[in-house]
Parts: structure tokens; C-alpha cells; sequence
């Protein structure tokens, strides 16, 4: 007892004084911090070539990590280090606390030089940026970031949505233009397909209806028991439907669940749009005729495909055919072509908006912005990208021809799978990373699945008139405040609701009373906040 | 050891003496305080100033003091929610439900355990009944979901092969409660009588010898010597039990919560935690967090008040 | 406690109701524990599809080799069990001397300090003025932040406390006044060997509270060779959790990949790693039973 008494009494004492200053306020944290990024501006960086500096430089890196591999240790940064002269010190957080981190960091007033794959919201971007915690980048970008700068010219639309209201690049994003999917598709148990004849997708709600009916009915699986579930979705924290619904949505002319704006540039809250009630009540006949899973609300992932596993569903979300159905990739499973109901003449089909903002930051301590900015920009290069996402040459993949930049998998040592050893060489792995994905970067590793995956987006989305619902935007902190308080109650609302005129809990004649309390709860006004925002952003 | 000399000095004539001395014959008792007391002082009432931040808009980076002051608009937008009252309700429902079923059952386990036999069997239950109680929120949110799926799980089996029609258990607001109640007592109820347990190695044999020589049945033994000797620690556990009413977690809710169910299952917690989502709002979170406190704070009180009328068991 | 008295018929029959009560509990408990450790070694695909509902079906010690491959997971238990160690020193050196004062009646001013810690039940100033003073205290990344600021809690205080007034006669402090015995002496010579159960108590809550705890660790430490082990299970449980992510896609296709591999062990790991971290302290239990028989104390006291 005794002991262990002494040594922390005196521990706690001298604890209190800290805590007493600590006491004093946190704002002279920010100060101290401010002074050191004054201090060491000197170290130039070199505009081009490498490496960056010609004196070392140590920055510090915060970033999200998934923990398979501490970061000094991968192949790709330690070269990348190499290369440019610049070592970082990595501040990892796991990935699934670094929000509270983050925000923690940045209430500490202890900054990190850079912030690489940190999912800055356009709100922390602009909170943070006006008060120059964040600095702006766009004259940087100008002077020393060719690679970028070109990428910026060749997509006007990406320099308008990576810029904040007062005319300032605080961050730059991940770009991904060749991935086009808004949601994972739906696709086709292809063995019921053939079991039941079908030589032309359905095009319409009515087709689709039948279908799904015969499903249910002819038994397709030859099992002798009626246990197909035409449709099957399934419930995350919170999330019902989330996986199907902007498929179905598009059937009646609504492209995205909450906002998206139509081609005479008017912007909707689908909640109280007429094409909405019309999902509604289609999706109600599916329920009622229980032939969208009556556990959809309730089951998880796992449960899902554990039905599919055992060939009992129809048509189902995911990436891929094969991840819910099991086995190995196959071009058997066709994706879902969007279908029409009659009040439109062709479905609304959502394409993803192929940037996420807030990837990539670099603070007001950082002692060479310039330096920092290089190192970055080889990421938007097509070496870059291709060694932040594949590694370096001579580990997984070769060039066969580098001319062209064809290249070729090696065996993987080990004999582990690919992506696990991918993710001890690279920290790009499941995080949003700054860099641009381009085709060139999988030339020639291609598998025919892909390419036949790759066909069917083209024909069954891309053709039929795929577009983004609603651009990547910032809204002012003002709007974002209002948008977010009503947000809170009516996305609750909207929820609950769909999910009982589904169900047939509430019927729809209720429908009015819904877009009573809609209206109510503030539904419009989200459209009016998200209509001014746009127009902002198209008059850029 | 001056004390003690005062003290034994002075005890016989203990109503005459003067605060100063009455103070000053425990002074180890102050020293006994003092860790805790820093250790309160340091890192609860530290970091105390951060409750402003429930009438400020905090931005992490202007910090506590330099974030903007905006009153009381944090707690109005709570209490004008078009929730306020359901979440209340359900709040309040639930954990009244779960004190109701999960309060009294620890008591009866431990009183039955102390009634066995020491040995392998007692072990064993102890050890089992234990257990649940680490077991990750996540992992029992998904059991619970697996046994009570209407296609694959167990209870629902069960029940269909007793020939009754099962409930929609996950999706029905109606049966939501239980199924949070219950499965919580299934997780708790055996960690729960430890405190209990302990509480009952304080009852003296001697007095059991008496009442049975004066032929007393078992029964009635534990009704009238060991329930008693429990009685205040039972009394205490129920007041800050009743302190805690609305600080109802959200983790098991959340993952347990449909759009089915949500008119049922969406308490504080949760709601705060979602609001949380689309934007790290500390300053709502705390003005709710507040809000709770200022009504635990009340029931605690007046449980106190209660008890200290009623028995000699209150916290002060 | 039994006794070798005759027993009569009403006493028989209320203990065979006991048993059968206590077996019914032990039963109901029991069957969800069994479906873990089965789940956790199962295959995921008979785990999801209710296939495997008591007994493992189609084997498979894939989950646990994931655990067990994972170079962190030693030192984790390491530092988790220095951490519970000290940690729950550190508590029982302030709780118990804390409670025994509050639990006698004649320690002037037990109210206030009673008000003053039930305040920190309710008001706390959060978790960002937390973080400022623990990095104000130099403790960032040391183990001081892991276990100073839990040093107490005020529910285990009451309970303490409540344990000591109702437990210790009053006349045993008196009798140890007159014999001219100081409280420091009286404390630790008579109260604490005493008090084996309530010690035995705190010392489980506290050192549950801590083989537990990961958000400290989260929060403070930056080093990821003192992570305890519920941050390196964590840790490989965040890449097995993303798999429910992709339900919201646009992520990349590679990515998309690696999760459905991960998906499927996802269930496979989930129930190893609460067998992985649960049984050395379940272990534990049995051995703090022998505290909490009835008599063992007051025995002693009456002599």
C-alpha cells in the first residue's frame, strides 16, 4: 500500500500545476505552432526533377491507417524518400478512429505538416482554411505542381468543385474519372436467367415486375421448395435499402436518393418528389407480393449473401456478381440495365462524381509548403499513380512493353494474395489517397472479366445516359450549419417513413400528410440551400 | 500519533468537542481523501471549463474559450426537434424496462448462489453466468440478430416447434424493448451479482446458528438475515441506477436499430450520435450531454431524498 | 452455507429449486457461449446461413491463425497485462483509503467531499479539454495516460464505501481508538485484511475496466508498440469491418476485391478474437470466488 502511495502523490502534485496552466486556455497552443512555419521557409524547393530539396527535409505525415504494415516500412514511401530527399514521420490513426483524431489534432493546436488521405469535409476545409490553419494552395499549385496544373486544365469542372467560396484551394482530391459507378451495381443471377428462358433483360418496372414474379414461382433453382427471394437488401447502422434503392429510383426519373438536380439546372429533394411516391408505391407491390425480401430490413451482409451462397436470389447488389453469389469471377451474371416505369421515357441512371475533396492538405507549420506540394503532385503523374497504386516495377507487375505501358503481374511472393501484399507496399489501400486513377495504369493487366465488366457499364449505364445527379460543391459555413440541423431530424423521417409505406405499415394514402410534415420539417429549404450552392458553382 | 493521544483523551466527553477538534482527531481521514481528491480535482474538474462549449459553437482549432457564443440555440434545437418527445419517451421507456427486469434478477442469483454448496457446480455457473459480460457489443448485436431472424434463427425455431407464431422481433417497434431488455439481462445478470455476492460475505453465521436453533426454515433465513444485511448495498445500486436513467448507451441501440423499428428504438443517445455523424458537433452533443445530467441529477436527488427518509441507506 | 443440521422438507424442496433455478440460468447462459466458440471455429458460410447452430460444422482454424499470425498480438497481451496490473494498483491505492473515509460517520465534511466527487458522475467538460490536459501533463503516448486519468471511479467509490459502513462494526473502530490505535494503523492492520471481498471486487471491476479499455489507448498513444491488445484486435478487425462499407460503393475496384477476401473471414475473426481476448480474464474469475463466501470476515471480528 504504502509503496505504491508515495511515487504517484508526488506524480499528482506536480500534475496539478500543469493542469492549472493547462487551465489558462488553449489558444496559446496555436500560437507557438504558427512561429515554427515561420521559421524554417528557407529550404527552397527545386521546380522540377528530382530529387525535390538538396538539403533533407523531415516533414510530418497524419493519416489514416489500416494496419497491415507500419508506414516506414513499405516499399513505395521508402523509395518515394529516395527520390525526393523529403522524409516523412508518419502520425497514423486507425482508420476507423481517425475522425476523432483528426479533430483532436487539430483542437491541440500540434499540427501535422501534411494531411494525406484525411477526408477533410469541405466545411473542416473552409473552417479550417479561414483561419489559415489550412493554406491555400493554389498558387503553389500554379508554380509548382505541373502535373496537377494540367489535370485542373484538362477538368475545369474539378477546379471548381475543390474550390472553396472565398476563391481558395484548401485540398486536393482523389480523381477517379475512370470509375463510374454512383452505387455497386445490381446484377442478375444469370442460372435463373437460363432456367427461365430469358433472352432480353426487362426494360420496364412492369417486365422487371414479372420477372421477379416468375422467380418466385417457376422455381428456378430446381429445388423443388419455393425459397427464391427475387430481390434481397440489406440493413446497415441505420441504412435500410441503401444498396438498391438509386437503382430503382431511376425507374421513375429521380437520380439520387436525396438531391439531385434535373437538366434545366433545377435542383430536387427526392423525398418530396412525385417520382419518389411512385418508387414507393412500385416497391410496395413488390413487398406486398413478397418479392423483395421481407428481411431486408433487418439482415446483415453476412446474411445476405449467405442466401445467395445457396442460390436462392435473383438480382442483389454488390461489386461484383461473384462476391454475393460465391465462386470465381464469371461473365454469366449480367449487370442490371436500368429500367423505365411509363412516366419517363428513359431511366434517370446515376455516374459517380469521380472526385472525393479533402485528400490531401498541408498546414500553416509546414516548413516547406513548396517542397510539399512536389512531392504530392508526382502522385497526379502517370509514374506516380502507377507506383502509389501497383508498387514498384519489379515486385508484383513489369513492363512487356514500356513504351506503350503495357505491363504484366508477377507470381507474388509467398504465395500470399495479391491485395494483402499489395498493402504491405503501398499505404494507397483503402484509404481516399490523393492521385489520379487512369486506365493507362491497368494496361495490359487486365483480366477478361474486367474488360467484359468494363463493356457492360458502358453499354447498360454509360450509353443509356448516365451523369453525375449532383456535383461535388461547397457550401458556405452558414448553409452547411442549417443544412446539417435539418438534416438530422427529416433524413430520420424520410427513413422511417419509406420504410413503413414499403412494409404497408402506413399506407400510402398518407402520402400528403408525409409531404405535410416534409415540408414542414424543412424539405424544401435543403433544396433552396443546395439550389443556391449550385448556381454558385455553375456560374464559376 | 498526537491524535490518538487526543483522542483517547478526549472520547469520553465526544459531545463537547468543538468542530476544530472533532476535525482534527481524523486527521489520517484527510489524507486517506487526498489522492482521490487530486485526482478529481485534476482530471474531472480540470477539464471541467469544456462544458461551455454547450453554448458556443466550437471549432476545435479557435479552442473552448475562442469558439463563438451562441447561448442557448444548441438546447433549443433539441427540445424543438421533431423527435424531442419520442426520444424522451423511449429513453425513459427503455430504461425503467431494463431496471425493472435487470435490477431485481442479480439480487435472486446471488441469493441463490449463496445458497449452494461450495464446489464445481457453483464455480461453473458463476464462471458461465459471468462470461457474457465481455463479450463485444458488436458480436452480441449480431447474435442477437442471428437468433432472431425469421428465416434462420434459433428462437424463432423454438418457438415455431412449440407451435406458436413468432413475432417479427427485429422489425416490430412493439417487441423492440424486450429484445434489448432481455438480451441485456442475459448479458449482465451474472456480472451484476458480484457486487451482491460480496455484500453477502458479510452476514454473520452466528446469526444463522441462532435462528436455526430457534428452527427457522431456509427460507425464511434468507428473507430475514441475508436479504437484510444486503439491503443498503441494494438501496445504493438503486439510486445511482436511477442516476444514470437517461445516460442510456448507444452502441447496441444503433446496431440494433431499423427503419422498422426506429419509432421505438431511437433514444438520446443514438440521436446525438447520428447528428454527430454528419458533422462533428461537440456542441450540440454536450448541450444534449447537459441536458441529461441537469435530469439525472434531479431523479438522484430525489431517490436520495426518498431513501434517506425511508431507510438509514443514502448516499449523503 | 450448510450446515449439518437436519434439514426439513420445506428446506429441501426450496433448495432443489434452487439448483433447478440455477441450472436453468446456467443453461440459458450457457448455449450462446457454446455458439461462439463454435462460430469461431466454423466455416463463415455455415455461420451465416444458420447451418451451424450448437456444434462446429466444416472446421477451420483460419480465423484464429489470422489472430495468431499478427506480430502484435503478443506484445499486446503483455502490455494489456501491465497495464491491468498497475492501472488496478493505482485504483485500489486511491479508491479504498478514499471510500473507508467516507464510510465513517465521524469524519467531519464526508458530505462535501462525497457532493464534490458525485458531481464528476454527471458533469465532465469532454473529451477535447481531456486531451489538451493530458498532452499539458507530458503524458502523450506514455502509459501514465492510459491510467492516471482513470485513477478512480465514482461508482466503484460508493459501492466501496457502502461495503465498508455496512460491514464494519462500529464498535471495532471504537474498541481500536481506546486501545490507542491510530486510523492508518487501523486501516491497514484490521479494516483492509477485513475487507478481502470488496478489495477482491474493485480489484475485478478496475482490472476488467482496464484489460477492456481502448479508447485511451486509441486517443493517447502514438506508438503502436504499446498498443494494448484491444487495439492490435481492433486493428485487425477495422480491415474485416470495412467489408460493410462497400454496401455504399465508389471506392476503387481493387479495393472492392480485397474486402469481399476479407468478408469472408470477417464472421471467423469476429467471434475468434472475443474467445482470444476474453479467456485469460474469465480464467481469473474462479480464483477471486473464494472472497465472496459467506462469514469469511466477520468470523474473525466477533473473537
Amino acid at each position: 500500500m504504502q509503496t505504491t502511495r508515495k511515487p504517484w502523490k508526488l506524480l499528482l502534485s506536480s500534475a496539478m500545476i500543469l493542469a492549472l496552466l493547462a487551465g489558462c486556455g488553449s489558444g496559446n497552443s496555436n500560437e507557438g505552432a504558427s512561429d515554427s512555419g515561420a521559421a524554417g521557409t528557407e529550404a527552397a524547393a527545386n521546380k522540377e526533377g528530382f530529387p525535390i530539396v538538396n538539403e533533407p527535409v523531415t516533414l510530418t505525415m497524419m493519416a489514416p491507417d489500416v494496419g497491415i504494415q507500419n508506414w516506414e516500412n513499405m516499399a513505395v514511401l521508402q523509395e518515394m524518400q529516395k527520390l525526393t530527399g523529403i522524409t516523412m514521420e508518419f502520425q497514423n490513426a486507425p482508420k476507423d478512429s481517425f475522425e476523432t483524431k483528426k479533430n483532436l489534432v487539430f483542437a491541440s493546436g500540434d499540427y501535422p505538416d501534411i494531411f494525406y488521405a484525411a477526408g477533410l469535409t469541405t466545411a473542416e476545409q473552409m473552417n479550417y482554411g479561414e483561419q489559415g490553419i489550412l493554406l491555400p494552395l493554389e498558387d503553389l499549385i500554379d508554380e509548382y505542381a505541373p502535373n496537377f496544373k494540367a489535370l485542373l486544365e484538362e477538368n475545369p469542372d474539378v477546379r471548381k468543385s475543390i474550390t472553396a467560396p472565398d476563391g481558395h484551394i484548401y485540398s486536393l482530391p482523389v480523381v477517379e474519372l475512370s470509375q463510374h459507378w454512383y452505387r455497386n451495381p445490381m446484377w442478375y443471377n444469370g442460372d435463373f436467367l437460363k432456367a427461365l428462358n430469358i433472352e432480353k433483360l426487362p426494360e420496364t418496372t412492369e417486365e422487371l415486375y414479372t420477372y421477379l414474379k416468375r422467380v418466385k414461382e417457376e422455381d428456378p433453382n430446381g429445388n423443388g421448395i419455393a425459397d427464391e427471394i427475387p430481390i434481397s437488401s440489406v440493413t446497415t447502422t441505420a441504412a435500410n435499402l441503401r444498396d438498391i434503392r438509386t437503382w430503382l429510383l431511376g425507374a421513375f426519373g429521380v437520380y439520387e436518393e436525396e438531391i439531385y438536380v434535373d437538366d434545366n439546372d433545377v435542383v430536387h429533394y427526392t423525398p418530396l418528389e412525385e417520382g419518389f411516391k411512385e418508387y414507393l408505391t412500385y416497391m410496395n407491390r413488390l413487398w406486398s407480393e413478397e418479392l423483395l425480401d421481407h428481411e431486408s430490413f433487418s439482415q446483415t451482409a453476412e446474411q445476405k449473401k449467405a442466401k445467395a451462397q445457396e442460390n436462392r436470389v435473383a438480382l442483389f447488389s454488390d461489386w461484383h456478381a461473384y462476391m454475393t453469389k460465391g465462386g470465381e469471377p464469371s461473365t454469366e451474371d449480367p449487370m442490371f440495365a436500368p429500367v423505365r416505369s411509363e412516366s419517363v421515357a428513359a431511366p434517370a441512371i446515376a455516374k459517380n462524381r469521380g472526385i472525393t475533396t479533402g485528400a490531401f492538405a498541408i498546414s500553416e507549420s509546414n516548413p516547406n509548403p513548396e517542397a510539399s506540394i512536389r512531392w504530392v503532385d508526382y502522385l497526379y503523374s502517370y509514374e506516380g499513380a502507377t507506383f502509389f497504386n501497383k508498387g514498384p516495377e519489379g515486385i508484383l507487375w513489369e513492363y512487356t512493353d514500356e513504351a506503350n505501358r503495357v505491363k504484366q503481374y508477377l507470381p507474388v511472393p509467398d504465395g500470399k494474395e495479391m491485395e494483402d501484399y499489395r498493402a504491405t507496399l503501398t499505404p494507397n489501400y483503402g484509404i481516399p489517397a490523393p492521385t489520379l486513377s487512369m486506365d493507362d495504369i491497368n494496361k495490359g493487366l487486365k483480366t477478361d472479366f474486367d474488360l467484359w465488366v468494363e463493356q457492360e457499364t458502358q453499354q447498360k449505364l454509360l450509353d443509356k445516359g448516365a451523369r453525375i445527379p449532383f456535383p461535388a460543391l461547397f457550401l458556405t459555413v452558414e448553409e452547411q450549419t442549417e443544412i446539417s440541423s435539418l438534416n438530422s431530424d427529416l433524413s430520420t423521417y424520410v427513413k422511417q417513413m419509406e420504410a413503413k409505406f414499403i412494409t404497408g405499415a402506413e399506407p400510402l394514402s398518407g402520402w400528403d400528410n408525409y409531404v405535410a410534415t416534409v415540408k414542414k420539417m424543412g424539405g424544401e429549404r435543403v433544396a433552396e440551400i443546395n439550389q443556391a450552392a449550385y448556381d454558385r458553382w455553375k456560374a464559376n | 500519533m498526537k491524535g490518538s493521544k487526543a483522542l483517547g483523551s478526549g472520547n469520553p466527553s465526544l459531545k463537547k468537542n468543538t468542530l476544530g477538534k472533532r476535525i482534527w482527531k481524523n486527521w489520517e481521514l484527510y489524507l486517506f481523501m487526498l489522492p482521490a481528491l487530486l485526482y478529481f480535482f485534476i482530471f474531472h474538474y480540470g477539464p471541467m471549463y469544456g462544458i461551455q462549449i454547450a453554448f458556443k459553437n466550437f471549432v476545435p482549432s479557435k479552442g473552448i474559450t475562442g469558439s463563438e457564443w451562441v447561448g442557448f440555440d444548441h438546447f433549443e434545437r433539441f427540445f424543438n426537434s421533431y423527435f424531442f418527445w419520442d426520444l424522451l419517451w423511449n429513453t425513459f421507456s427503455i430504461s425503467f424496462y431494463e431496471l425493472a427486469i435487470g435490477f431485481p434478477l442479480p439480487i435472486i442469483l446471488a441469493l441463490a448462489f449463496n445458497e449452494v454448496r461450495n464446489g464445481p457446480f457453483k464455480k461453473t455457473v458463476q464462471t458461465v453466468t459471468y462470461a457474457p459480460h465481455f463479450i463485444s457489443v458488436v458480436v452480441m448485436a449480431g447474435m442477437i440478430i442471428t437468433f432472431l431472424s425469421p428465416s434462420i434463427g434459433m428462437i424463432v425455431r423454438v418457438i415455431e416447434f412449440l407451435g406458436f407464431q413468432p413475432a417479427q422481433f427485429l422489425t416490430d417497434p412493439a417487441w423492440f424493448k424486450t429484445v434489448y431488455v432481455f438480451s441485456g439481462v442475459w448479458q449482465s445478470t451474472g456480472w451484476g451479482t458480484i457486487i451482491y455476492l460480496a455484500a453477502l460475505s458479510g452476514v454473520d453465521p452466528q446469526l444463522h446458528e441462532a435462528a436455526i436453533v430457534d428452527g427457522a426454515s431456509r427460507i425464511k433465513r434468507v428473507l430475514h438475515i441475508n436479504l437484510p444485511t444486503i439491503i443498503p448495498t441494494i438501496t445504493i445500486m438503486l439510486i445511482l441506477n436511477m442516476g444514470n436513467i437517461l445516460g442510456l448507451g448507444f452502441e447496441k441501440i444503433l446496431l440494433l436499430q431499423n427503419s422498422l423499428n426506429m419509432e421505438a428504438s431511437d433514444v438520446i443517445s443514438t440521436y446525438v450520435y447520428r447528428a454527430g455523424l454528419v458533422n462533428a458537433q461537440y456542441s450540440f452533443s454536450t448541450a444534449v450531454g447537459l441536458f441529461n445530467s441537469a435530469v439525472n441529477v434531479i431523479l438522484l436527488v430525489t431517490v436520495n431524498r426518498i431513501a434517506k427518509r425511508t431507510s438509514e441507506n443514502s448516499l449523503w | 452455507m450448510v450446515t449439518a443440521m437436519k434439514e426439513s422438507r420445506g428446506d429441501k424442496l426450496f433448495l432443489i429449486s434452487t439448483y433447478v433455478y440455477l441450472c436453468l440460468a446456467l443453461v440459458v447462459v450457457l448455449y450462446p457461449l457454446i455458439y461462439i466458440l463454435s462460430a469461431s471455429i466454423s466455416s463463415p458460410q455455415d455461420v451465416n446461413s444458420g447451418a451451424m447452430w450448437l456444434f462446429p460444422k466444416n472446421v477451420t482454424l483460419d480465423g484464429y491463425k489470422l489472430v495468431f499470425e499478427n506480430p502484435k498480438i503478443w506484445n499486446g497481451y503483455l502490455n494489456t497485462i501491465i497495464y491491468t496490473v498497475l492501472g488496478t494498483l493505482l485504483n485500489l491505492a486511491v479508491t479504498l483509503p478514499a471510500s473507508y473515509a467516507l464510510s465513517r460517520s465521524d469524519f467531519v465534511g464526508r458530505n462535501l467531499f462525497m457532493g464534490i466527487i458525485l458531481f464528476t458522475m454527471f458533469f465532465s467538460g469532454g473529451l477535447v479539454p481531456t486531451y489538451l490536459l493530458v498532452k499539458n501533463l507530458g503524458l502523450i503516448n506514455s502509459m501514465g495516460a492510459l491510467i492516471l486519468p482513470v485513477a478512480a471511479s465514482v461508482w466503484n467509490i460508493v459501492v466501496a464505501r457502502t461495503f465498508f459502513q455496512t460491514t464494519i462494526p462500529k464498535e471495532l473502530q471504537e474498541a481500536a481508538h481506546i486501545d490507542g490505535c491510530t486510523n492508518l494503523k487501523l486501516f491497514i492492520r484490521i479494516i483492509l485484511p477485513l475487507s478481502a471481498p470488496i478489495v477482491a471486487v474493485m480489484a475485478l471491476f478496475y482490472g476488467v475496466g482496464h484489460w477492456n479499455s481502448y479508447f485511451p489507448s486509441l486517443i493517447y498513444l502514438n506508438d503502436e508498440a504499446k498498443y494494448p491488445l484491444q487495439m492490435v484486435l481492433r486493428q485487425i478487425l477495422v480491415l474485416q469491418e470495412m467489408s460493410a462499407e462497400t454496401t455504399g460503393a465508389a471506392i476503387n475496384g481493387e479495393v472492392a476485391v480485397a474486402m469481399n477476401n476479407k468478408a469472408e473471414t470477417a464472421s471467423l475473426i469476429k467471434y475468434g478474437v472475443i474467445v482470444v481476448s476474453t479467456l485469460p480474464i474469465v480464467a481469473v474469475y474462479p480464483f477471486l470466488q473464494r472472497y465472496f463466501v459467506q462469514g469469511v470476515m466477520i468470523g474473525s471480528v466477533k473473537g
